[in-house]
């Protein structure tokens, strides 16, 4: 029996995983790594508990049906410290594992090897280049595309000009809230070159469902040709 | 410990008048019950809506003014009008009951607390009919969304108005839940003898306390910035939304717990009753009460993972905490099962779906709770299928749980058996079938709070699905409310105890129990004093 549980649980986590977007930038690849871990655990713990319901539902199903009382006992203290302790001890596995990548994910490089300022409003963003003079600006029928270098680490100044945002990035793995009066500053360092869909994931308003952009991944080559054909001058 | 005072003489005996003015705490909570259930109507047909909205990708069945109004109204009445309402509502029949006592502490408050719930419930609807239409800021009305120049119309003042009323009622229920158990209890009912459900019921009355004043004070900031221009949320003017966030969350992680306390006690007494079994571990099933209760105080800034503006080890290290005590009582439920002699009428099924479901939405709030997966899964519908684990698949089950268990006990009438049957077939399968998808729509990349998807993401077959579950949900609440129009016509002399195997007090009376509850208390010796008074021959393991 305890076999197939945790055939099960190996199962469903493979599946879990296979859900998951895969690491398309350096930060994300940690927190696939917590992913991968949780999931493994929760399909375990699942299993087992689920499991242990149902089959003390079976098991002690009454045969009897004048059966007055089953078993007498209502204590065992042993047995409760242990179901205390050991999910503690898990627990404290699981802390262990969240707080490095949570480190790692929210660390900053200095200086960042290039620099967007993302500004989220209703129902649009707009992504500014400080250094090479370029903007980008969407709006909810014409999505906005971010470009950026392959294998460098960009830092992302997050803000909004009017009301919450979230700037998510599905295939990063990473979201991180666009609010007034506030500039969140964090780095993505793309693996992968390609284009990934993005979409605010905070509730805005009547067109929220409309605000999303692109991500492109592009090398470094190309990339400072995009800066080039879309500053200032041009 | 006896009664101080004579409860309120009734005003009127019978009829509708009688239902109106009553200070009878087992009427108001019918009318708590009642209402909660008619508001659980309402809502359900608002996710309905959602459903039907989001069954294919872009359709426009409802236009996103509209959407967003329905989510909001959706959330803020199951949350705030049904599951935890429904809960004060139980505790209002049933704490007096299995204290051994006859009435609340405080039956008029107890009577003012049911008619401004309800007002307030009906002033948060009444949007619907305003210029502008109902409240569209959602269930957390977050500023500066919610804020005036964002969200110009009355109905979100309705919104905030309607809900500081449950707000303030509910603090005052609360005082009846801490203080009935404390100084009415029957004599012989001493603490450590009183059953699991009003213990949970003290622990929420805890919460309420601690966390509705918070709610109402960021209610009142809302209201002031929206017409006095204060600008707390405001950061032009050195206010922050940030700060709106903390304030919310401070209630509403604990009101978290507000919902599903209650219902931990329902599965434990269920449980045991068609365990034939005495409640497992009850100092452990106590003791892990309170502890939810306080660290459920510590964890709220978990929800404010994204904004970057919170310590984000210390809410994520509590709010691992928290598996703990929770896990004390699944592994309690599965001892009291183990070496039982279980049977599975429909109170019982419902009680298992609870574990089954709530595990899930349990170890999904685990992975939540570490900010690496949060960064992804926050505002997902990921997001939306964990809590809907945890308050549909968990709390609204036992709330059917409790339904049908205490139905005999407050009408006089068992409901039928085959419909609760059927009605918690269709549940179980159409609950899974509407929220199991949601995990990888989140995953997948589906925000939370969209009206409509593209195509070409890919979400379509999942979003069927759920919509699909979402019919069989509607069929199976359509077959128990049928079930509840034909049981209510049938009604035959039942037992005290019409289960068998019932222990606490209020299955020591007749159903339903006369005005102020027993006609003669029987001796309290234990924790189990109905068992003992029915069972004498097993009464040695009570003592236990």
């Amino acid at each position: 029996m305890p076999v197939r549980f945790v055939a099960l649980a190996a199962a469903v986590a493979l599946t879990g995983c296979a859900a998951i977007p895969h690491d398309a930038t350096q930060q994300a690849g940690v927190m696939q790594g917590v992913w991968a871990i949780f999931i493994t655990a929760a399909a375990v713990v699942y299993a087992l508990v689920a499991g242990l319901i149902v089959w003390a539902a079976i098991a002690y199903r009454r045969r009897d049906p004048a059966t007055v009382q089953g078993a007498g006992f209502s204590q065992n203290v042993p047995l409760e410290l242990a179901w205390t302790v050991i999910p503690l001890i898990v627990v404290g596995g699981l802390f262990a594992v969240t707080y490095p990548a949570e480190r790692h994910v929210e660390s900053v490089v200095t200086p960042p090897a290039e620099t967007v300022q993302v500004t989220g409003f209703r129902w649009s963003w707009r992504f500014t280049y400080p250094r090479a003079h370029v903007t980008v600006e969407g709006t909810s029928d014409k999505p906005p595309e971010l470009v950026l270098p392959v294998g460098r680490t960009t830092e992302i100044r997050l803000a909004s000009s009017d009301v919450i945002h979230a700037f998510w990035v599905p295939a990063f793995l990473f979201k991180r809230d666009a609010i007034p009066g506030i500039v969140n500053v964090y780095d993505y360092t793309p693996l992968r070159e390609g284009v990934y869909p993005g979409r605010c994931a905070e509730y805005c308003g009547t067109y929220h469902a409309h605000m999303s952009f692109t991500v492109r991944v592009v090398s470094p080559e190309e990339f400072a040709r995009w800066l080039r054909d879309h500053g200032t001058a041009a | 410990m006896t009664a101080v005072t004579a409860p309120p003489r009734e005003l009127a005996k019978s009829g509708i008048v009688a239902w109106l003015v009553t200070t009878d705490h087992k009427r108001i909570g019918i009318l708590y019950m009642l209402t909660s259930l008619g508001f659980f109507l309402i809502a359900g047909f608002l996710a309905d809506v959602i459903r039907l909205q989001l069954a294919a990708p872009q359709q426009n069945i409802v236009g996103p003014a509209a959407y967003n109004q329905v989510f909001t109204l959706h959330g803020t009445a199951m949350i705030f009008l049904f599951v935890a309402p429904f809960g004060f509502g139980l505790a209002n029949y049933l704490i007096p009951l299995q204290i051994g006592a006859p009435e609340m502490a405080f039956p008029r408050l107890n009577a003012y607390s049911f008619w401004l719930f309800l007002l307030g419930g009906l002033t948060v609807f009444a949007g619907v009919v305003t210029q502008g239409g109902a409240a569209s800021a959602g269930w957390t009305a977050f500023a500066p969304l919610s804020d005036v120049r964002v969200s110009a119309g009355v109905g979100q003042d309705l919104w905030i108005l309607g809900l500081t009323m449950t707000s303030i009622s509910g603090i005052m229920t609360a005082i009846n839940f801490l203080v009935t158990p404390i100084v009415f209890r029957a004599p012989g009912m001493s603490m450590w003898r009183i059953p699991i459900f009003t213990w949970e019921m003290i622990a929420t009355a805890l919460l309420i306390m601690m966390a509705f004043p918070p709610l109402t004070t960021a209610f009142a900031m809302l209201l002031l910035d929206r017409h006095t221009g204060a600008r707390f949320f405001d950061p032009g003017s050195g206010g922050d939304p940030v700060l709106y966030q903390h304030i919310f969350w401070f209630f509403g992680h604990p009101e978290v717990y507000v919902m599903i306390l209650p219902f931990f006690g329902v599965i434990t007494e269920v449980v045991a009753v068609f365990s034939r079994k005495p409640v497992f571990g009850y100092t452990g099933l106590v003791l892990a009460a309170f502890a939810i209760a306080g660290l459920s105080m510590g964890v709220w800034a978990h929800h404010m993972f994204t904004t970057g503006a919170v310590a984000n080890p210390f809410f994520a290290g509590m709010s691992f905490l928290i598996a703990v005590p929770t896990g004390i009582k699944f592994f309690n439920w599965i001892a009291t099962m183990w070496k039982g002699a279980i049977s599975f009428e429909t109170p019982m099924l419902f009680a298992i779906g609870f574990m089954l479901n709530f595990l899930i939405g349990g170890i999904t709030g685990v992975m939540l709770a570490s900010p690496p997966i949060d960064y992804h899964a926050e505002d997902s519908y990921f997001l939306i299928a964990h809590f809907h684990y945890t308050l549909g698949g968990g709390s609204m089950f036992a709330i059917f749980a409790a339904l049908y268990f205490w139905f005999p006990k407050i009408w006089g009438a068992k409901l039928d058996e085959r419909l609760g049957r059927i009605h918690f077939a269709l549940m179980f399968l159409g609950f899974n079938l509407a929220f199991l998808p949601m995990f990888f729509l989140g995953v997948m990349g589906m925000p939370r709070r969209v009206y409509t998807y593209p195509a070409q993401a890919g979400w379509g077959l999942l979003n069927l699905s759920s919509s699909i579950g979402a019919a069989l949900i509607t069929i199976g609440t359509a077959v128990l409310v049928w079930n509840v129009i034909v049981s209510l016509r049938k009604k035959e002399p039942l037992p005290d105890d019409p289960w068998g195997g019932g222990y606490s007090l209020e299955w020591a009376t007749s159903c339903p129990p006369p005005e102020f509850n027993f006609r003669a208390l029987p001796p309290i010796r234990s924790k189990r004093p109905a068992f003992d008074l029915h069972h004498p021959e097993y009464a040695k393991d009570s003592q236990k």
